[in-house]
């Protein structure tokens, strides 16, 4: 048995961190951000199917972890709104990973909100083909050159994107709880240190 | 074609020639081997397939969405229904990404605790491989020699948390103080249930014995040799590029495990060893998962035997509220990488929350897997992978 990590150590990853991140970002043409130990690495959504595919190849993250989106939008039907406005669009997701030390990079990009549409990656992680299908149909994005771009989950007939933020959850409508309500009240934004634990 | 005696038949006076026709073949949703309901729609040449297409979401439940209008307390009670057969080992990489937003982190002994139970949970996960596999492929008596261990194992894990499927035990910032849990209503049982470290070491020398048991009954098996042996060969690189994890990538000869990689539990502290298959085959994939066991068994004795004293809970708010920014987390479960990306605005929910579940991605490889293969070995090579259907819908 060992010491739990030193300080050093620890620093020591997050420089091992920070090197991968700027390993995939100069050979994606993107710009990498590391946040919590998760390294994410935004390029254009032109440069989205090159970028997957030289991390496939060259930088050997040949493992699909997943592949998702994000809808970002000030008007929402359920859930929090962001406090402060934030860019209208789709954020587009794909973690992919070696399968030696466990690098994990986050390839991100952004979406036009109104008619999200980007080229498909099936080719590239053959994985992705599913995925792929269940952004289109909770989100509503066209992958373009998809071989199958049906419905994976939902009935066929089912009209609309769930995850988006501006399709409602009936059962919430219905009623609040278990939601973001509780049977205590809950304390106005910025909480007061009485609903702490003492000592905390 | 010309000089065979296939084309001296067609050659014949008789002049025969054998048509066949592709066929439609629907499986499911309803079939004992697809571990929760699944269908699939094959085309098939005779006895042979030439192609699959599974049909998913009968069990969609819409967690991520569901996700987005709960707390962050409310939302372990959810996820750890994702992959019913391992629910504690759900719940890990969830709370671990919550705490890694907020700064906090669980106590050296919650971490050990955790760790125990999924250790538990993966036993147990693949103790009901054990049990359901050969009984897919004609082979029943091990089914009630692994589902009495899983049992001994379900007792120890319900005797700490006080679920047997559904712990809902992890908390941000540790574990569920534990006089509120399981059979101890006490305060004085504030910490795991007295007896419960002789329980387990004796329970785990009891999984090693039946690991033998099983593996004498099965692995000299002719039947079962030849229902698996060089069945539904998955070679790394294709599993990889689809995202199959775990014991079915691992069968297939990588050596890659999170558990070694990665830091959302302490496994930097113990002796074990990652088992990896030679051809990628369904005998393979269930010789992993067996040695999983016995390396399992084998961690959580080491961890109570040094199970470290500290609280249980680190100090958070009593309403928790995870601050702004975002993270993924990803863990070795019992069926493979199951991570959560978690997006925070600083609410008290998520704004988004990505599940990422072993087996979508593990189920993702049937059509690739199921071609060409033969009507007979579709269950033997869909068994092997070991889904379950509440974690490809999620």
């Amino acid at each position: 048995m060992t010491a739990s990590p030193s300080e050093n150590s620890v620093s020591e990853a997050a420089a091992a961190l920070d090197e991968f991140a700027d390993r995939v970002a100069g050979a994606v043409g993107g710009r990498a951000e590391v946040s919590h130990g998760t390294v994410k690495v935004r390029v254009a959504s032109s440069a989205w199917k090159e970028a997957l595919t030289v991390t496939s190849g060259d930088l050997g993250l040949v493992f699909l972890s997943w592949l998702s989106a994000i809808d970002w939008t000030n008007e929402v039907a359920v859930g929090d709104e962001p406090d402060e406005p934030v860019e209208e669009r789709y954020e587009l997701l794909c973690a992919v990973s070696n399968l030696s030390d466990g690098n994990l990079a986050i390839i991100s990009t952004d979406l036009d909100h109104d008619s999200p549409s980007i080229a498909s990656v099936a080719d590239v992680y053959p994985g992705a083909n599913w995925h792929e299908r269940e952004a289109a149909e909770m989100f509503g994005i066209d992958f373009v050159g998809h071989p199958d771009l049906t419905k994976l989950y939902l009935p066929d007939s089912f009209e609309g994107h769930p995850l988006r933020k501006d399709f409602p959850l009936l059962s919430r409508e219905v009623k609040p709880w278990p939601g973001k309500v509780d049977v205590e009240d809950m304390p106005e934004n910025g909480s007061s240190p009485s609903t702490e634990n003492p000592g905390a | 074609m010309e000089g065979t005696f296939a084309h001296h038949l067609s050659e014949a006076a008789v002049s025969v020639e054998l048509e066949t026709e592709g066929m439609t073949l629907n499986i499911g949703p309803q079939h004992p081997s697809t571990h929760g309901v699944l269908r699939l729609i094959a085309t098939v040449d005779g006895e042979r397939a030439t192609n699959v297409r599974p049909v998913i979401g009968y069990m969609h439940r819409g967690y991520e969405k569901l996700s987005e209008v709960r707390t962050y307390p409310q939302i372990i009670t959810i996820i750890n229904r994702i992959d019913w057969v391992s629910g504690f080992a759900n719940e890990v990489p969830f709370v671990v990404a919550a705490e890694r937003l907020m700064g906090v982190e669980a106590p050296p002994r919650a971490q050990w605790i955790r760790l125990v139970l999924t250790e538990m949970a993966r036993i147990s996960s693949h103790l009901v491989f054990m049990a359901s596999y050969p009984l897919e492929l004609g082979a029943a008596t091990p089914l009630f020699f692994a589902l009495r261990e899983r049992e001994r194992v379900l007792d120890l894990l319900e005797s700490v948390t006080g679920g047997r499927f559904h712990p809902n035990f992890n908390r941000i910032g540790g574990v569920k103080p534990v006089y509120a849990a399981g059979p101890t209503t006490k305060k004085a049982g504030m910490d795991i249930p007295s007896g419960f470290l002789a329980e387990t070491r004796d329970a785990m020398t009891k999984v090693l014995a039946t690991c033998e048991e099983i593996e004498n009954l099965v692995a000299g098996n002719e039947v079962f040799l030849a229902r698996t042996k060089n069945v539904g060969v998955l070679p790394v690189d294709v599993g990889a590029s689809y995202g199959v994890s775990g014991p079915n990538l691992r069968a297939s000869g990588a050596g890659f495990d999170l558990r070694t990689v990665s830091d959302y539990l302490p496994y930097a502290e113990f002796d074990f060893d990652v088992p990896v298959g030679r051809n990628g085959d369904c005998w393979d994939r269930w010789w992993v998962r067996l040695e999983e066991i016995r390396q399992s068994a084998r961690i959580i004795t080491q961890a109570i035997d040094g199970l470290p004293s500290s609280p249980l809970q680190a100090k958070v708010p009593r309403i928790i509220k995870v601050p702004a920014g975002e993270t993924y987390v990803r863990a070795e479960n019992p069926k493979g990488e199951m991570g959560y990306h978690l997006v925070s605005l600083g609410g008290l929910g998520p704004y988004r929350l990505k599940i990422r579940s072993a087996s979508f991605s593990n189920l993702s490889i049937l059509p690739w897997i199921l071609e060409e293969a033969l009507v007979p070995d579709f269950i033997a090579i869909m068994g092997s992978l070991d889904f379950v259907l509440g974690d490809v819908d999620r």
